[in-house]
């Protein structure tokens, strides 16, 4: 019996590490990758754990030469706004949901479910042709389509938390006299608030990683987001993979920093979305 | 006592409803639109959706304004007085018809008798055009006969083809690689994700020690940019430089590593895995949680009347995560049949179209030829495909997935 568990354990501790080595390993060679010059990388050295003579030369090329900044600064400016809207509008349409009684609930949120399973691709064409006729091409109006992904996913996530709110907070609160936004504000948000942090995380990440809209309305490097730019690294004619790997790294260290503080509430909005316990 | 929503409570819906409307469903009915015609945007005569004959003011005027031009620098050249005269009164013609159109710009609805006094304007001035041409040498012999063309391109056809683009897509060998591809990634890539999302939450609901370290580490592939995933992995497959290509050649996986990348085969097997990669952690995540709501005690009673291991994974695991199960494949189903950022970047649909999904030859088709029309018949029939998987599953999942209350 004891014999039995040991070996369990081993080969658990086999299975996990193998697990973690693989998950971690592409980003370990990247960073290690980041650091060697060209001729290493495509000389005898491309396989080199330690790099032969280290080099902060790809950092300088692509943060001063090749505009990652200001792709990381665009991403920022569309996953934040992105997310700011996006919660509010979500809010007020889960709270009906999740509060009232109307006609057509369950259609709206069929309409919903239905909507998070739309292949992107289908409205681009048309959004396409939206904004090139409002001169809207090649702005931050991009994150007005970005409701197609992140919107029905926030009102999903977000009913799901209102509904374990009990009711009965918010009658007391209307017997003493509050108004529904006063209940919303005072009663209902504070309470919901793990809720709809969570949500804005899921959101924020979403809309931090979208690509297609962005590669088709935004083409002008000035408007690419972080995932649009790195793609553009890597051309027909020649892959300087130092710079894409100093790039990779730059790039994944807010989501890394947004995964380590945040992984709680990641961990519940993923859960979350799926059928009622 | 839930409330009945009254009037100012569909205030809280309206701003979703408008965004959704806008954004997803007013683009879908556009899409199904695109599809009945022959829509390209490069292309002058088929650059809009005309369901009947439109004219192009802008072309007309352009062309009316050189063919008198040219037609008037031209008289020098005529000798005789009657075709001197005919040339004037060609001109008027050209003038007079012009004129109604002097304010109209981009393309318009004409009635019958302006289309009338249009083609009577061209086969008028292209008689002229032949007859000179043929008396005389003209300064512009050579431009004005493609010149008078353009008044008669002026008049745009309907390009309104009705179900055709869907019948060519149906014969269109492309689509039915496109598909094949995008089915074999999705089976392939879910099932393998299945197994060992499956296999991987197991062993961590079992776990004493080292799950929250595994839960970030699972979390950061799922968290980055697919682009940048992509981006990495071709990198990790290169031929030259990448060492997972490598250590497949090393281990007489592939014969040499340029193959990972550039052989057919290869291709698909290496978006598979980078999907696996990006994925697999996420799978069992969901999974993990399902297993989490599995109270002990049931484990304990199984044991005690004296079932194996084997035997409570099917009988009381399998069954009760069915649903946690079902909803990680539906989302995961759709995801990957709608793969577009990863083949993208990754392999951009090659080598010879052996990665070409249904997202990637409709955007290739779409934004690369501008040939909206056919592009969104690819899509229509993406579509249709993401409503099917999504109809089995929630049939699969009974009601409890819309029930909300």
């Amino acid at each position: 019996m004891k014999h039995s568990k040991r070996k369990l354990l081993v080969m658990f501790g086999i299975v996990v590490t193998g697990y973690l080595f693989i998950m971690v390993f592409p980003f370990l060679w990247i960073f290690i990758t980041s650091f060697k010059t060209s001729g290493e990388i495509f000389g005898t050295g491309a396989f080199n754990v330690i790099p032969e003579d280290p080099t902060l030369k790809n950092y300088a090329v692509i943060l001063f030469e090749k505009g990652i900044l200001r792709a990381i600064i665009n991403s920022f400016v569309v996953a934040i706004s992105t997310t700011i809207y996006v919660i509010v509008v979500a809010s007020l349409c889960a709270y009906a949901i999740s509060r009232f009684h109307f006609k057509g609930k369950s259609i709206l949120l069929g309409l919903v479910l239905a909507v998070s399973m739309f292949p992107q691709m289908i409205i681009t064409g048309p959004v396409y042709n939206l904004f090139y006729d409002l001169g809207w091409l090649n702005s931050y109006f991009v994150i007005l389509p970005y409701s197609t992904i992140t919107l029905p996913m926030a009102v999903w996530i977000l009913v799901t938390h209102f509904n374990q709110i009990p009711l009965a907070l918010e009658e007391s609160a209307k017997i003493d006299g509050a108004t529904r936004i006063q209940t919303l504000t005072k009663i209902v948000f504070p309470l919901a608030a793990p809720g709809v942090f969570t949500t804005a995380i899921i959101t924020f990440i979403a809309a931090w990683n979208e690509f297609l809209l962005t590669i088709t309305l935004n083409t002008e490097s000035n408007f690419h987001t972080v995932p649009v730019a790195i793609s553009f690294l890597r051309d027909q004619f020649s892959i300087l993979w130092g710079e894409v790997a100093a790039a990779t790294t730059i790039v994944t260290i807010p989501t890394l920093i947004i995964v380590l503080i945040f992984q709680k509430q990641i961990v519940s909005g993923l859960t979350s979305g799926g059928v009622k316990e | 006592m839930k409330q009945k929503l009254g009037f100012s409570g569909w205030l809280y819906l309206l701003p979703t409803l408008v965004l959704i409307g806008i954004f997803s469903l007013w683009p879908v009915v556009q899409s199904v639109t695109y599809t009945l015609f022959d829509y390209k945007l490069n292309d002058q005569q088929k650059a809009g959706l005309y369901l009947n004959e439109r004219f192009n003011t802008d072309l007309f005027n352009e062309t009316a304004l050189y063919i008198n031009l040219f037609l008037s620098e031209d008289v020098a050249n005529i000798t005789e007085n009657e075709d001197r005269l005919k040339v004037e009164e060609n001109l008027q013609q050209v003038e007079t018809v012009a004129n109604s159109y002097t304010d109209s710009t981009g393309v318009i609805v004409i009635s019958k008798e302006e289309r009338t006094d249009i083609t009577t304007l061209y086969e008028n001035t292209k008689e002229l055009i032949e007859d000179l041409n043929t008396k005389y040498s003209l300064t512009h012999a050579d431009s004005l006969p493609l010149l008078v063309e353009d008044f008669n391109k002026s008049i745009i056809p309907s390009n309104f083809i009705g179900l055709q683009a869907y019948k060519d897509a149906l014969g269109d060998n492309r689509v039915h690689t496109a598909l094949w591809n995008t089915i074999l990634f999705t089976v392939v890539s879910v099932a393998i994700e299945l197994v060992l999302g499956l296999g991987l939450a197991l062993i961590l609901n079992k776990a004493m020690f080292g799950q929250g370290l595994v839960r970030t580490t699972s979390l950061i592939p799922w968290a980055i940019p697919t682009a940048v995933a992509a981006l990495m992995w071709s990198y990790l497959y290169d031929g030259t430089s990448g060492i997972v290509a490598h250590f497949f050649e090393n281990l007489g996986l592939i014969s040499q590593s340029q193959d990972l990348l550039l052989s057919q085969g290869g291709a698909m097997v290496s978006t598979i895995l980078a999907d696996v990669w990006k994925t697999t952690p996420y799978m069992a995540l969901l999974l993990l949680a399902g297993l989490q709501n599995i109270p002990g005690s049931l484990y304990e009673a199984a044991s005690i009347d004296g079932a194996s291991k084997f035997k409570s994974f099917f009988t009381i695991t399998l069954p009760l995560l069915k649903s946690s199960i079902l909803v990680a494949l539906l989302f995961r189903t759709l995801d990957a049949f709608r793969v577009f950022d990863l083949i993208f970047v990754l392999t951009g649909g090659g080598p010879g179209g052996a990665t070409e999904t249904m997202s990637i030859y409709a955007y290739k088709t779409m934004f690369g030829q501008t040939n909206f029309g056919y592009g969104s018949v690819v899509v229509m029939i993406m579509f249709v495909c993401v409503a099917i998987i999504a109809i089995i599953f929630v049939r699969l999942l009974g009601t409890n997935l819309l029930d909300r209350d």
